[in-house]
């Protein structure tokens, strides 16, 4: 019969259940790992893929800070995007890449979550082409949105800016994790090599510098098909 | 703007090509070591009135005059800052050329033995890599003369030569867009028939013919062909003005492994199409393809390689004529005639070819109005040893390319990302990458070959044909702007 652990062991692996523990990890472990053990914040969005297949239905979590966060401010944010309705509908008929698009408001956010196909700077670069006008009316609502408007003007500019604000995705396979600090680091993958014993601290001190994110680049129902093929399917013209 | 260009103030190699008079070509990879010396070969380069200085090649026309050289540079980000560039003028910038081709790897289908860390020097060392010399000569010799000038003034990291040529292949004789004896790249295709025209210099004069494209597809501070939108000019406007952006490319392309795929496929087809062998090679059509009756497999093999292609080893169009090449377009005009077609439905070129994919003209395209807004112009050359398919070997050759563009995102990225490698402009192809150039594996690839009927026959299990061996993206600035990075005063 296996020996179990030791009295120190068992008092380590509890010590995240005790709440002396925790309260001490919130105030000294954590800012203490994340001054002498910086990890970058990690840029938001779906990221680049190999495989064809994760090329398509990719999620894009905008979230904006309003600029006037009081009931007025929302619904200044609300009658933009309703005085738009048909212009939004336009825009991802011609754009032809966009599976759904949302915006919702939390806690004074105004949030645009939508699911497109392929390579992110040119959706929002089609999107800009197809309904300039809308998004400036929302960028006039939100924080330093006035800095990219008119977003034709600022084609370049805006694609950064909404890169800067869409949610980091946490990679579904929880040790993807080293790879992608390994590079936002400049650092080879994987050099120095890293011990699964180093995953919670990992996690902990990305989750301090990425408090916002996406538990991974969303789950889709039918994976691997485009807009514009499930359009086509059912004959609605593509 | 309508201001007309002034051509004395562009650099030669954005709206035309130099190949047709110049045949070798040598990049000189190049890194700023000692800055004065730089900084004064650049103010040097303007003039060109300087000993031991190659002056730079505008786009002034040449008329009678052909030169026997040609001289260009392109600067790297890591350039930029090397040469002293402000931080708040790097800052304008656009991200994928701050971040360079190294990063952008997963866009662009660097990986496995494509990915950047797998590349040679100088391309290993990216934030060493400065500036990209690029001469133009008629020999060898104009080429080594030139380098000695340029190495008195950088480090030479590496050089890459690459030269025309025109060896014909099995289709015999030639045409080429312009009616000029073809340039034949590996792989057996005659290549860069056709590139946006810019046949009009100032951008208020309308366009003297239809196909004629916006300055602002290549030069910075013009209109595009997004209604309404420009591509960010980088400041001080004297440096981004009249600006463009190149992703310079080493391809490695596997003749050998073409050649034996297109052995294969035509194998299989004689196998596999039995009744349907008719839709595509008809009785005796192996005749016009240039063959002996009855060579019907070598016919075979060249249908495979032009409808990938979507362009007959010869260059001409499958979308004018499916089943065979042509090889007496008599004239210049006739051939740019015959170039002018299009892939309105029903087109007899398939969706996933080469050509379609890269430039879909006027055929439907998921992203509307993305149609000619992704276009670009290529400058490319082969390198390494000749091909001779009777005696294959293992030598490195391939195309040393360039995709010049006034925005690389929307352009090449957009291109190399989303239609090439992810098939997203058609519901038919989305999910294949391209069958020439694309990230293939023989697990996952797949192209539909079109048939006269208006079925298809889907091949499977290619590899991926053509590696990258290393590249860089880089600014081709005006000579203004040359100017004014030679006066820079700090580091």
């Amino acid at each position: 019969m296996a020996k179990g652990p030791g009295w120190f062991d068992r008092f380590v692996n509890d010590l995240p259940e005790r709440r002396w523990f925790q309260f001490l990890s919130n105030i000294v472990v954590v800012p203490f790992w994340a001054a002498i053990d910086p990890r970058p914040k990690l840029p938001g969005g779906a990221r680049p893929a190999v495989q064809p297949s994760e090329s398509l239905q990719r999620m894009m979590n905008l979230i904006m800070p309003l600029k006037n966060k009081s009931p007025v401010g929302r619904a200044m944010a609300a009658m933009v995007i309703s005085q738009n309705i048909d212009e939004i509908f336009t825009g991802l008929d011609n754009v032809g890449t966009i599976h759904f698009a949302r915006f919702i408001i939390i806690d004074d956010k105004l949030c645009m979550l939508s699911v497109y196909d392929g390579d992110f700077s040119n959706y929002i670069r089609d999107f800009i082409v197809a309904i300039g006008n809308v998004f400036d009316g929302i960028l006039s609502q939100v924080e330093d949105g006035d800095d990219v408007i008119p977003t034709r003007d600022n084609v370049e500019k805006f694609i950064d800016w909404v890169h800067d604000r869409d949610l980091f995705q946490l990679p579904d396979f929880a040790t993807d994790i080293f790879a992608l600090q390994d590079a936002a680091m400049n650092r080879p993958a994987g050099s120095p090599p890293h011990s699964l014993d180093e995953l919670p601290r990992a996690m902990i001190l990305q989750l301090k510098a990425n408090p916002n994110f996406s538990l991974g680049g969303g789950y889709r129902g039918y994976a691997g098909f485009s807009v514009a093929q499930i359009r086509q399917k059912f004959g609605l013209g593509w | 703007m309508s201001k007309t260009l002034n051509l004395n103030e562009l650099q030669g190699n954005i709206l035309r090509g130099y190949r047709a008079d110049l045949t070798h070509v040598r990049y000189l990879l190049l890194e700023v070591v000692d800055l004065s010396d730089a900084r004064r070969f650049l103010a040097a380069s303007i003039e060109g009135v300087t000993p031991g200085v190659p002056k730079l090649t505008t786009a002034a026309h040449w008329a009678d005059k052909k030169p026997h050289m040609c001289f260009n540079i392109g600067v790297t980000y890591e350039g930029l800052k090397a040469l002293g560039t402000p931080a708040s003028s790097l800052a304008t910038f656009p991200i994928e050329f701050v971040e360079g081709m190294t990063h952008r790897s997963l866009k662009l289908g660097d990986f496995g033995p494509s990915a950047a860390n797998q590349w040679p020097a100088p391309f290993d060392r990216p934030d060493r890599l400065h500036l990209i010399a690029t001469i133009y000569a008629v020999d060898r010799s104009h080429l080594d003369e030139v380098q000695d000038q340029v190495a008195q003034a950088f480090s030479v990291l590496g050089v890459r030569d690459a030269r025309a040529r025109t060896d014909a292949n099995v289709l015999g004789p030639q045409y080429a867009g312009d009616g000029s004896p073809n340039n034949r790249v590996f792989f057996g295709y005659a290549d860069s028939i056709s590139q946006p025209k810019f046949n009009h210099l100032t951008d208020a004069q309308p366009a003297k013919t239809s196909d004629s494209s916006p300055l602002g597809t290549v030069l910075l501070g013009h209109p595009t062909r997004m209604e309404g939108v420009m591509f960010g000019v980088p400041s001080p406007k004297v440096l981004g003005l009249n600006g463009s952006f190149n992703a310079f490319r080493v391809l490695a392309q596997d003749a050998h492994g073409f050649e034996q795929y297109l052995d294969q496929a035509a194998e299989e087809l004689e196998r596999a199409l039995g009744d349907r062998m008719d839709q595509l090679l008809p009785v005796d059509g192996e005749l016009l393809i240039g063959f002996q009756k009855g060579q019907r497999r070598e016919a075979l093999r060249e249908i495979v390689a032009a409808q990938m292609c979507g362009r007959w080893r010869n260059g001409t169009p499958v979308a004018n004529s499916p089943s065979h090449p042509i090889f007496d377009i008599p004239n210049r005009d006739q051939a740019e005639a015959f170039n002018a077609f299009g892939y309105q439905a029903p087109s007899a070129c398939p969706v996933g070819a080469h050509i379609r994919r890269t430039n879909p003209r006027d055929g439907a395209v998921v992203q509307r109005g993305s149609n000619l807004s992704r276009q670009m112009v290529r400058r490319g050359m082969p390198y390494g040893p000749d091909f001779d398919a009777a005696k294959p070997d293992n030598e490195e050759r391939g195309l040393l390319g360039n995709f010049i563009g006034a925005n690389l995102g929307a352009q090449f990225e957009a291109v190399m990302c989303d239609w090439l490698n992810l098939g997203l402009l058609h519901p038919d192809i989305t999910g294949l990458n391209d069958p020439l150039i694309g990230a293939n594996t023989p697990e996952t690839s797949a192209f539909d070959l079109l048939l006269l009927d208006g079925t298809s026959y889907r091949l499977r299990g290619f590899p991926r044909f053509v590696q990258t061996r290393g590249g860089a993206y880089t600014f081709l600035p005006s000579l203004p702007a040359i100017e004014y990075l030679s006066k820079l005063k700090s580091r």
